[in-house]
């Protein structure tokens, strides 16, 4: 059994990538980037399911995981599609840039 | 079920008759002149033809019903529990009423024959017939009736005929552009509406007194309240009922004054000739002005009751004698003022107020019968005169024309009758223009004749037995008014001669004399008819010759009604009041005294004789002024009614109308009621409604709900930026802030 690392440092580390995530989504403009952010943060979250339930020695955490990369495959599927879609219109993937339903 | 159930048919048929040529007529004449004008006239004549027919068998079932009342009753009318009061639609046939129907219908058929000829060509053929059948439903609901509210529903009724009629060419002006047509109908009108006003008093009195307004229970509650000194409580008032019907009897005087034009309420019926002349015939002479004497014979019950109790009004005259002298004076000075008439319907119409001074006369002393004979031969002979100077205007107007137009035009054309051609001033109705007629006029001159000499009393015609049967009872019974009477007949007579020499005799004064021509048929054969009624219409009431006669026919009495005066006693009892109580006499029969009838021929004779002299060859031109214009007419300062008439009530009561009309109507009603107060109101009411209400209330709800939410939206729509990245830092901070609250506050 090697030693474990104390569950404290997932949870740093979880909490460090959420908000490099939570961050990239705010300040940058170029919606690729804004989809790998939004992976950052769904994987912070993947990481702290599965801290837990080794942890915590529950297997739940372990399935929700599986089911939170299934939706985050689905939505990169989606999105991409937007994206290129908003590309091809446009000429340009910058999110201010898509701003028609300003009021 | 039996023949007296017939008598609603005298109604029904004219309003039947009414009702077709109303609707129905204007159309029939106006799609066929010919044919129309004689279906819409035969058919108004057919109606009143079968009112007589019903009333003739109404004669005969009264005769072989033994002269016994009968109430045919036709529905319910009022009846009010509370009071106690009942009136309903009940005819009474009796033997006076009967006469009255036959009257009505039988001289109404004889005008409707005269009238379609008359009004040939009048481009209100229809509305004229359909009046006229409106008189005679409503004349024979008055005679028929069988209480005093019915009564009255025709007598307004014939009045609202008579002004209708009188009216009848409403367009008219006289010469000075004033409508005297519609001004006579209105005079007439508010004349009789004096007298309908003593009516309506007369009344209210009866039915406060008797608590019915029906005749048989008020006469017989007379008689029996009289018997017993019965007192009649007028809230704090107690009165005597001899004292109650004094005022009865008063205001029922004023009724018939304005109905049958005495003094002081006769000054509409000259001015009455503006209606056609049939219309005069028919109401202005022969029937609805006779409705004021029905109803003072039809009340005799009333007036023997206040005759025998011997109550005065303010102590100075009874009302049956206020009667005889309000009949005597009315037929004297009338008969004075026909004689400076020039218009030939004038003269015959002063001659009707006189006339019927004779017979309200007649009933004032208690000679009933005496004025029903007068009222019946009255409208035989002034009917014909009435038609037959129709007959003579109408052959004038012709005369006229054929001047205007040249000859070849023969007997149509004529554009309305009466009309006052104004070229040359001539007027066919004004006897100046008129004379030798008789030459030219057979058929009327000599029907014309036979009526002028009746209404003069010559022997053997009916105004003669008539006359004679009132002077004989004035001569036994009141001497003064005798004279007034025996001097009346003198000027009947007078002015009679007066109006045959000028119309008919001497040499034409006016080239439309000349050529005047006979009128048709249809005119002169109605004339015919009562020409035979006038002369034979004595044999009515013919008087015995003796005492010893009459005393064997009153033992062994000629079958049941040879003589008016057996017909007239079953409903006018002749009231004598003894110790006892009242025993209803049979009537003293007529003896004709040969003094009185001697005399009233010499009367007659002497007036016709003293006209010829007078008048013999006179005028000679038709502006030669009239030989008794010389003579100061002093009686119209006597009577300065017509005077007082057209100067004090005429401007009274235009200033009455006109505060009325602008003051009361115009000024408060219209401005102030009508404008001010409720228009007004409205009008605030609708501006507060819609300039505060709505647009402030309602719409500013709907506005500002709109306004608002405008306005938040103004401020929420700053937060969608567009940036997407803007909305996923609110989610951000969303997030945090549920974090934050669920791990530090939710507990």
């Amino acid at each position: 059994m090697p030693s474990a690392v104390d569950i404290n440092w997932y949870i740093a580390l979880s909490g460090i990538l959420f908000v490099i995530g939570a961050l990239g989504v705010l300040l940058r403009r170029n919606a690729i980037i804004l989809f790998m952010s939004i992976e950052l943060m769904l994987n912070s979250a993947n990481l702290l399911f599965v801290a837990f339930a080794r942890h915590l020695g529950d297997l739940d955490g372990q399935v929700l995981v599986f089911f939170v990369i299934t939706v985050a495959a689905a939505e990169v599927a989606v999105g991409l599609a937007l994206i290129v879609a908003i590309f091809r219109t446009r000429k340009s993937i910058n999110i201010d840039e898509i701003n028609l339903l300003k009021g | 079920m039996n023949t007296f159930s017939l008598a609603p048919l005298i109604l029904y048929l004219p309003l039947a008759g009414l009702l077709f040529n109303g609707l129905f007529g204007r159309g029939i004449v106006d799609r066929n002149r010919k044919s129309g004008e004689r279906f819409v006239g035969w058919l108004a004549t057919l109606m009143t033809f079968g009112a007589f027919v019903v009333s003739l068998t109404l004669l005969v079932s009264l005769a072989t019903n033994g002269f016994e009342a009968w109430y045919v009753p036709i529905m319910d009318w009022i009846n009010i529990p509370g009071a106690n009061f009942q009136v309903g639609w009940t005819q009474q046939v009796d033997t006076l009423s009967v006469t009255m129907m036959l009257v009505v219908s039988g001289i109404g058929t004889l005008i409707h024959i005269y009238a379609i000829g008359y009004m040939h060509d009048d481009p209100d053929f229809s509305r004229f017939f359909t009046y006229l059948n409106l008189f005679v439903f409503f004349m024979l609901i008055l005679v028929s009736a069988s209480s005093y509210l019915m009564m009255f529903v025709g007598w307004e009724g014939v009045g609202l005929c008579s002004y209708l009629l009188i009216g009848f060419w409403f367009g008219r002006v006289d010469k000075n552009g004033a409508p005297a047509n519609s001004n006579a109908a209105r005079k007439a009108m508010v004349m009789n509406r004096i007298g309908d006003f003593g009516v309506l008093l007369a009344m209210f009195l009866l039915f406060w007194t008797f608590g019915t307004l029906d005749y048989t229970p008020i006469f017989d509650g007379a008689v029996e309240m009289y018997k017993a000194n019965h007192v009649v409580q007028f809230g704090g008032m107690s009165l005597s009922l001899p004292t109650v019907l004094t005022a009865v009897t008063a205001l029922l005087l004023l009724g018939a004054a304005g109905k049958s034009a005495q003094i002081p309420l006769y000054t509409w019926l000259p001015d009455a000739m503006a209606g056609p002349t049939p219309v005069s015939a028919l109401m202005h002479a022969a029937t609805m002005v006779t409705a004021g004497v029905y109803l003072l014979v039809r009340s005799n019950v009333l007036y023997e009751v206040v005759r025998d109790s011997g109550a005065l009004i303010l102590g100075l005259i009874s009302t049956p004698d206020l009667v005889a002298w309000t009949g005597a004076l009315t037929a004297f000075f009338a008969g004075l003022i026909a004689f400076s008439q020039n218009d030939i319907k004038k003269v015959l119409a002063y001659s009707t107020v006189s006339q019927l001074g004779f017979m309200v006369a007649a009933a004032g002393m208690g000679a009933y019968v005496a004025a029903m004979f007068h009222l019946i031969t009255h409208a035989f002979f002034k009917a014909l005169l009435f038609l037959g100077s129709g007959s003579v205007i109408h052959g004038m107007e012709h005369g006229h024309h054929e001047i205007a137009h040249g000859h070849g035009d023969d007997g149509d054309g004529h554009d309305g009758h009466d009309a006052h051609h104004e070229d040359d001033g001539f007027d066919p109705q004004d006897m100046r223009y008129m004379g030798g007629l008789r030459n030219r006029m057979r058929v009327t001159y000599i029907t014309y004749m036979i009526g002028a000499l009746a209404l003069a009393g010559i022997f053997p015609l009916s105004g003669f037995w008539s006359k004679d049967e009132i002077l004989l009872h004035a001569q036994t019974h009141e001497m003064p008014i005798f004279i007034l009477l025996a001097l009346a007949a003198l000027g009947t007579a007078f002015y009679v001669g007066r109006q045959l020499i000028m119309v008919f005799f001497g040499k034409p004064r006016h080239a439309a004399a000349e050529h005047a021509a006979e009128s048709p048929a249809l005119m002169t054969r109605p004339l015919i008819v009562l020409a035979v009624l006038t002369a034979l219409g004595g044999l009515l009431n013919a008087p015995y010759l003796t005492k010893a006669m009459a005393e064997r026919n009153e033992m062994h009495p000629r079958g049941f009604w040879f003589l008016l005066e057996q017909w007239g006693e079953h409903s006018i009892p002749a009231i004598h009041l003894t110790e006892e109580g009242v025993v209803h006499m049979p009537h003293t029969p007529v003896v004709l005294s040969p003094v009185v009838a001697g005399l009233s021929m010499l009367l007659a004779v002497g007036g016709l004789l003293l006209a010829w002299l007078v008048y013999r060859g006179r005028p000679r031109t038709w502006d030669e002024a009239d030989r008794l214009a010389r003579t100061p007419i002093w009686w119209w300062n006597i009577l300065p009614l017509n005077t007082f008439y057209s100067r004090g009530l005429v401007p009274l009561f235009n200033r009455f109308a006109a505060w009325s009309a602008f003051k009361l109507d115009g000024e408060f009603w219209h401005d102030f009621i009508h404008d001010r107060v409720i228009r007004d109101m409205f009008v605030t009411f609708a501006a507060f409604s819609s300039n505060v209400l709505d647009a402030q209330g309602v719409d500013g709800v709907v506005n500002g709900a709109g306004a608002v939410t405008r306005r938040l939206a103004g401020v929420l729509r700053l937060t969608q930026t567009g940036y997407a990245r803007t909305y996923a830092l609110a989610v951000f901070l969303g997030a945090v802030g549920l974090l934050v609250y669920f791990l530090f506050m939710a507990n």
